[in-house]
């Protein structure tokens, strides 16, 4: 029965062959093939998914004699499932979309190839499937984004893509070459277990071979997953068809988070590769949120949100909370794939509405204007600051008692808390006849939201990594030394706490800045607006080495 | 001497620079396209032929000066417009790096296996530039484009030839860097990047080359596009790259 994974992944790759070699005689029809096969493909990747449910082993499949391996494992049936899901509902969105578009049958043979890549990718059992796979999904996703060949917007930003994507390829290539030189195999299986009984076993250049791999695979993530300063391609990709964008927002960039937790066994015997992957993370959420906040164009916020949760879906790999991650990448596909194909809805709503409430929301987020506070501060503060913590605290006490003594939960918890505050002080800014049932209704909400996200995020670690020591040992991978655990809680508390100050001394004394103040602003904000410059510079970095291209070529002539 | 001699003659057919000019200039002087497809299909066996049957004592400063002109070669090939030259260019850039399996002293047949499985989509490429030439007087990228609407199944197999050439999977010139990467990591870790550096460089000329010739409107010029014998000749060809890439991969890895 677990050989079916073998048939999941092969009916996309049928699809796109059929498509490519019939299109001409059955026209517009083989996009419903197309579907039918992915149907087909989610109803079994779903039995697979019920079966590794039900607690069926863990099975590394070899194909025939060769050295390909595919793995049917709680990690490949769950994200197959992911990715056929969103594939099916972008397959369905497409029929309709894309029927008065050129090259509507080229358009599904490229759609079926990425979900086959995609679902190699995230079944493999060998090290070379991996690689073949990895690098197939950024030369496809090129020609999907370059689907109007009129574009050649389209085309430029296509190809930032597949130029990050292959920079992302290399460190995979370096990591898997290092790794069969020490083992003398490509099997993922075999290669773990050597890890995971004898770490350190290999050294290369006289460091860790599983530190070394583990930064390589780290940095592969980072190109894949938008994270910052490998994050030029996301917010600018927009000129591709919205299927597309659905798609890669919701499946192709989360494929960062998937190796980083396929390669956990060679995570949690490097020293300090995690806390690396958290610093990575950690600045591409406040850069890619910081960003989103200050664009105009509702595409580039899109793109940058994305960016911001690829760095908290990073970041919590970082903490140890590696299926977080994933549950992460689940939820966050499924809200930006829906927020992407009900685009065009919304832009066709906004024409006859622009939506802008002219309230007190609106007066304080755009016009800077105050609002007048009306209910004591002080006792809003206390509640804001005191009920999520409450709420985190009690839900996690539910599910593990020894919550405490992980690093990486505190984190979560910190985040959590930061943000249930911040939810609740917003609602409370929020004009309403009754502000009471207001907060009320938000806690209830925090509530479930925060009791939804522990007892997923706790179901998602049991099903992903049942050895409880492996868990244990995934968070203790992760953690730091105590003092400096407790400094860096106190800081960002204090960063925090500071936030709410500011915010709070500025309510009452008005918006009245010093002229020193104004100007370092106004430097800040065009430092914003032009992204950091980071564009700017790879632009000129590239321009600089094409002028080289070119000079040698004059230079050299023909030699 | 005759040692030094040999190589120096090795050096002209598995180009290094400078001999690679030899190369450059036979292909600059050669016209008919029979004889182009005959040049990229024997030159880098006749290279392996000599290189093999002297049983060459390589010196050391050969892998650096195969890699430095690799690196150049792939380099120069960001900024080439003119198709046949740029197709001269890739096959010096991959040539030149069968010094490596030479070195390592890998068996004979699998080298010649890849020598041919790496010039293969070359010789491909010189027809479709010949064809280009044909239809619009010059082959060059960023002259008319269009392609795509223009002549879509000629842009289709053209994009597809680039694509193997540039070492994507699962064709022969792929799994040879890959093959060769894993040869030197550990040994010569410099080697290594420096490999997965003119990797890089092959797929981003390789990208300007096409974007260059089938992104745009297009002209309203009835050109004529590629006849589906032609289309399906191509295809196959490809096809069996590809089988001979995985059986090739499956050999090495």
């Amino acid at each position: 029965m677990e050989r079916l994974i073998v048939v999941v992944a092969v009916l996309p790759l049928i699809s796109a062959l059929f498509i490519q070699l019939f299109a001409g005689r059955f026209g517009r029809g083989v996009a419903q093939f197309s579907v039918a096969m992915t149907t087909l493909s989610f109803l079994l990747s779903s039995l697979l998914l019920a079966l590794a449910l039900m607690g069926s082993e863990s099975q590394a499949l070899p194909l025939g004699n060769s050295t390909t391996i595919l793995l049917f494992d709680p990690l490949s049936t769950l994200l197959a499932t992911i990715i056929l899901g969103i594939s099916l509902i972008v397959h369905l969105y497409s029929v309709r979309y894309m029927a008065e578009e050129a090259g509507y049958g080229q358009f599904f043979v490229l759609l079926d190839m990425m979900t086959a890549a995609l679902l190699f990718m995230v079944i493999a059992g060998d090290l070379i499937t991996l690689v073949i796979s990895w690098y197939l999904v950024g030369v496809i996703l090129y020609f999907l984004l370059g689907q109007d060949t009129r574009s050649q917007t389209a085309y430029r930003f296509a190809f930032w893509t597949l130029i990050t994507y292959r920079i992302g390829d290399l460190p995979l290539i370096l990591a898997a070459a290092l790794l069969f030189n020490a083992y003398d195999t490509w099997s993922l299986t075999i290669i773990f277990n050597e890890i995971m009984a004898n770490p350190d076993a290999h050294l290369v250049m006289g460091l860790s071979l599983t530190d070394v791999v583990a930064a390589l695979i780290g940095f592969a993530a980072f190109a894949r997953s938008a994270q910052f300063l490998l994050h030029t391609w996301l917010p600018y990709t927009m000129d591709g068809p919205t299927p597309v964008s659905a798609l890669m927002h919701a499946g192709i960039v989360n494929a960062g988070g998937f190796l980083i937790n396929r390669f956990a066994p060679v995570f949690i015997h490097s020293s300090e590769v995690l806390h690396w992957i958290f610093i990575v993370g950690l600045i591409t959420a406040i850069f890619g949120s910081l960003l989103m906040l200050t664009q105009n164009d509702i595409k580039k916020a899109l793109g940058y949100s994305t960016m911001g949760q690829m760095g908290f879906m990073i970041m919590e790999c970082g903490i140890g909370a590696f299926s977080l991650a994933i549950y992460h990448m689940f939820a966050h596909g499924v809200f930006k794939g829906t927020m992407f194909l009900s685009a065009g809805s919304v832009i066709n709503h906004a024409r006859h509405d622009d939506g802008i409430p002219k309230d007190e929301l609106y007066t304080f987020a755009v016009e800077k204007q105050p609002n007048k506070v009306s209910h004591p501060w002080l006792l809003m503060a206390a509640v804001t600051l005191a009920v999520p913590l409450v709420i985190l605290v009690f839900a996690h006490l539910l599910v593990a008692e020894d919550y405490f003594q992980k690093q990486g939960a505190i984190v979560l918890l910190f985040f959590g808390w930061v943000t249930g505050a911040q939810l609740i002080f917003a609602t409370y800014r929020m004009r309403s006849q009754n502000v009471w049932r207001l907060v009320g209704l938000s806690i209830l909400s925090l509530l479930v939201v925060v009791l939804g996200y522990v007892f997923i995020s706790h179901a998602f670690d049991l099903f992903l990594y049942p050895d409880p020591a492996f868990r244990a040992q995934l968070y203790s991978a992760a953690n730091i030394d105590l003092f400096s655990f407790d400094v860096l809680v106190a800081i960002v508390t204090l960063v925090v706490i500071s936030g709410w100050g500011v915010t709070y001394f500025r309510e009452q004394h008005g918006h009245r800045r010093p002229q020193e103040s104004k100007r370092l602003w106004l430097n800040f904000y065009a430092l914003i607006s032009r992204e950091f410059y980071v564009s700017d510079v790879y632009t000129r970095l590239s321009r600089a080495l094409l002028t080289i291209s070119s000079r040698l070529n004059v230079w050299l002539r023909w030699l | 001497m005759p040692e030094l001699f040999n190589i120096l003659l090795v050096s002209i057919f598995l180009p290094l620079f400078p001999m690679s000019m030899v190369f450059n200039a036979v292909l600059e002087n050669v016209k008919p396209n029979w004889l182009r497809v005959l040049l990229f299909i024997l030159w880098p066996l006749m290279g392996l032929l000599i290189a093999l049957n002297n049983n060459l004592v390589i010196p050391d400063w050969v892998l650096p000066l195969a890699l430095s002109t690799s690196f150049l070669y792939a380099i120069r090939m960001l900024t080439l417009r003119e198709v046949n030259q740029w197709t001269g260019f890739l096959a010096i850039s991959i040539w030149s790096l069968l010094w490596l399996p030479i070195i390592q002293g890998s068996s004979a047949e699998l080298m010649y296996g890849f020598a041919l499985g790496m010039s293969l989509p070359l010789v491909l490429l010189v027809l479709l530039s010949a064809g280009l030439e044909q239809r619009f007087g010059a082959a060059y990228t960023g002259l008319y484009g269009g392609l795509a609407r223009t002549i879509p199944r000629y842009a289709g197999v053209l994009v597809t030839v680039v694509v193997a050439a540039v070492a994507t999977p699962l064709f022969p010139t792929f799994f040879f860097m890959l093959d060769m990467v894993v040869e030197t990591v550990s040994s010569k870790p410099l080697a290594a990047v420096v490999l997965l550096l003119i990797w890089l460089f092959w797929s981003w000329a390789g990208t300007r080359l096409t974007q260059g010739l089938i992104v745009g409107r297009g002209s309203n010029n009835n050109i004529a596009d590629m006849d589906i014998t032609s289309m399906y000749f191509y295809s196959i060809v490809l096809i069996v790259l590809m089988v001979g890439g995985i059986y090739l991969g499956g050999t090495i890895l």
